[in-house]
């Protein structure tokens, strides 16, 4: 009964016109992004978060939030008519969409594209709204010894998932708890690498960081590579799927939209090894798998449904445990921390309408992509068209003025020119930017948790494997760390390739 | 891995040696009671461990060829814009830096003749003056314009 009475609180706070016009904001800059090779949902929320900081914690949240289910929608879109993702969520979309754009059925691929990312959207909110309110007072249990061990898992299994070598990922994530550290020390206010910088006495800020390695990176490496967009001049039509289109694609919808809410719910996974995954199931599962990559309409309904049910997930662990699944939410929670809220078991009793203005906002805004995405989708092809040439010009100063904006200062600047070249350089020597961003967000949490259970246990180690809950965290991430030594990563790996 | 990693190794080594001194300066105290160099010490301890893996890997294991760095001209100029952009900003004023970045990469590094280059950075400036500046109010260094 709680939840219902919360929800209604939620529409509250969303159904009036400030909540429906950033719930609108964030929706259609969402689609906008996705639609736009070169620049993801991370960059996109690091840009739009200086023009928040004007408003309430509640409607700047409904905005950023609307911002990252957008994209899930409009990725698609480019998927199936250009042949090129508009974020990394949707590659799997254009194996059989652009497929089946070819064929002339583009219309339908993106109509079940919306549709099953809706029937998505709508699944996930049911289960946040549910499970995040569980899983935050089953929280309010844990003491600093389960939230160390839980951060380890996390960063543990942020690195087991992700792309390339683990042990790089590895490396990124210490380099991520190195970077954390900077700042002033919480106990001693010692200041620890600042050497005098005043930029650096308050740490180093998760949003210029992210703006650098996301947004600047991106296109460092795009702006030496030609991109060959080659749109679909057919007129698209009969977006509304066939009785037989919905008879092939409601099991693959179903199916994603859960696989991808579980697989959103655990931290450390985003949403494109789940897309990947339900990709490989669909084609399992299949009586025509030879159909899979020549434009079968299951290849293009079970990803998209399951990318947008990652998006809902993902929520569960940030609102209810205050522990980012991935970097986009690792932003979300630098957002509330500017605010000086701090995501967690306490949230839902603290602050409730967030919360639950959250959750409501999710289930409007996923009927304003609805409405929006299919009758603008002649809108979006135009925007397609703009050159890259034109584009990056504008995308940098977005960063430039996003970066400058958080405190009306040069530093800011100055450490995203300096993470997106890094990243830039990592991107070269194959090394992924996540596990260093989520270290870096969790690195300040991880080590006050870690020092205040060393005081408790007067310097002893065994108080994280004498407490059920920190070894079972502690168990997953052993078990992370271990199965690429057994050779069960590369397996994995290959199932979803 | 790729041929490229024993250099990356190497630096990454080199580096959590640093950062191991430095905190060690700061104290890393005992476990009962961790100093403000505890967790950096222990952080880049293990960023060294995992660095050395990554270097014997590297030396030992077949490592694959990595991809050669292709149009790295436009990527230094893009960069050198950006750093530009932070450094002439406060002087020189948001309208004016952005109008001169703009123009500066349509024309150094997407070859836009000089008629169109000084139009869309005209008009890119404006617009962003007008939405950032007047509508959302950031405070937008004035520079020289404002003196």
């Amino acid at each position: 009964m709680a939840a219902f009475d919360g929800i209604i609180q939620g529409f509250a706070v969303v159904l009036t016109i400030k909540g429906l016009a950033f719930c609108f904001i964030g929706v259609l800059l969402g689609t906008l992004v996705g639609v736009l090779p070169g620049i993801g949902p991370a960059a996109a929320i690091s840009l739009l978060l200086p023009t928040t900081f004007r408003t309430d914690p509640a409607s700047s949240m409904i905005m950023l939030a609307g911002l990252y289910y957008g994209v899930m929608y409009g990725g698609s879109t480019t998927s199936i008519l250009v042949n090129i993702p508009g974020e990394a969520a949707s590659v799997v979309t254009c194996f059989d969409g652009y497929q089946m754009a070819r064929q002339g059925r583009a219309g339908p691929a993106l109509g079940i594209a919306a549709l099953g990312s809706f029937f998505a959207g709508t699944v996930g909110v049911i289960g946040l709204m549910f499970l995040a309110p569980l899983l935050a007072s089953f929280a309010l249990l844990f003491g600093a010894p389960e939230y160390f061990s839980l951060m380890v898992m996390s960063m543990t299994l942020v690195t087991y998932l992700s792309r390339g070598s683990q042990l790089k990922a590895l490396m990124m994530a210490a380099l991520g708890l190195i970077l954390g550290s900077i700042g002033l020390d919480a106990v001693t206010a010692k200041p620890r690498f600042t050497y005098d910088i005043l930029v650096l006495r308050d740490g180093i800020g998760i949003v210029p960081v992210v703006m650098g390695l996301f947004g600047i990176t991106e296109i460092l490496l795009n702006v030496g590579a030609t991109m060959d967009r080659e749109i679909l001049k057919s007129k698209i039509t009969h977006l509304l799927p066939t009785r037989k289109d919905w008879q092939d694609s409601a099991m693959p919808i179903a199916r994603g939209s859960l696989l991808g809410f579980f697989l959103g719910v655990l931290p450390g996974l985003g949403p494109v090894i789940a897309t990947f995954l339900s990709y490989g199931m669909e084609k399992r599962l299949s009586k025509h798998p030879e159909k899979f990559g020549t434009g079968a309409i299951e290849g293009v309904a079970g990803p998209e449904a399951c990318n947008n049910a990652v998006a809902s997930g993902n929520f569960v662990p940030m609102l209810s445990l205050g522990i980012p699944a991935n970097a986009v939410m690792a932003m979300l929670l630098g957002a509330l921390a500017i605010y000086g809220i701090q995501p967690g078991p306490l949230l839902i009793k603290e602050h409730p309408q967030i919360f639950w203005g959250l959750i409501a906002s999710m289930y409007v805004g996923n009927v304003m992509l609805l409405i929006l995405n299919l009758p603008l989708i002649p809108l979006w092809v135009q925007v397609l068209k703009i050159p890259y040439g034109i584009l990056y010009p504008v995308i940098l100063l977005f960063c430039l003025i996003g970066s400058y904006s958080l405190n009306n200062n040069i530093g800011d600047v100055i450490i995203m020119w300096f993470f997106g070249v890094f990243g830039f350089l990592m991107k070269k020597f194959q090394f992924e930017p996540a596990p260093l961003v989520l270290a870096l967000v969790l690195g300040p949490m991880l080590e006050d948790n870690l020092r205040q259970s060393l005081i408790i246990s007067q310097g002893n180690f065994s108080i994280f494997i004498s407490r059920p809950l920190s070894v079972a965290f502690l168990v997953v991430s052993a078990s992370a760390l271990l199965f690429p030594l057994l050779s069960l990563r590369p397996r994995l790996r290959e199932t979803t390739e | 891995m790729i041929t490229t990693d024993r250099w990356t190794g190497l630096f990454f080594i080199l580096f959590s040696l640093y950062v191991c001194f430095e905190s060690w300066r700061l104290g890393v105290g005992s476990f009962f009671r961790p100093g403000a160099g505890f967790f950096p010490f222990y952080s880049s301890a293990l960023l060294g461990v995992l660095s050395l893996i990554l270097g014997f890997l590297t030396c030992r294991g077949k490592a694959e060829k990595a991809d050669p760095w292709t149009d790295l001209g436009n990527t230094v100029t893009v960069s050198l814009a950006l750093l530009g952009f932070a450094l002439l900003l406060t002087w020189l004023g948001f309208v004016v830096t952005t109008f001169l970045f703009s123009i500066f990469l349509l024309r150094a590094v997407e070859r836009r003749g000089w008629l169109l280059a000084a139009g869309a950075a005209f008009f890119i400036s404006a617009a962003f003056y007008v939405v950032f500046g007047l509508w959302l109010r950031a405070q937008l260094p004035a520079g020289i314009l404002g003196r």
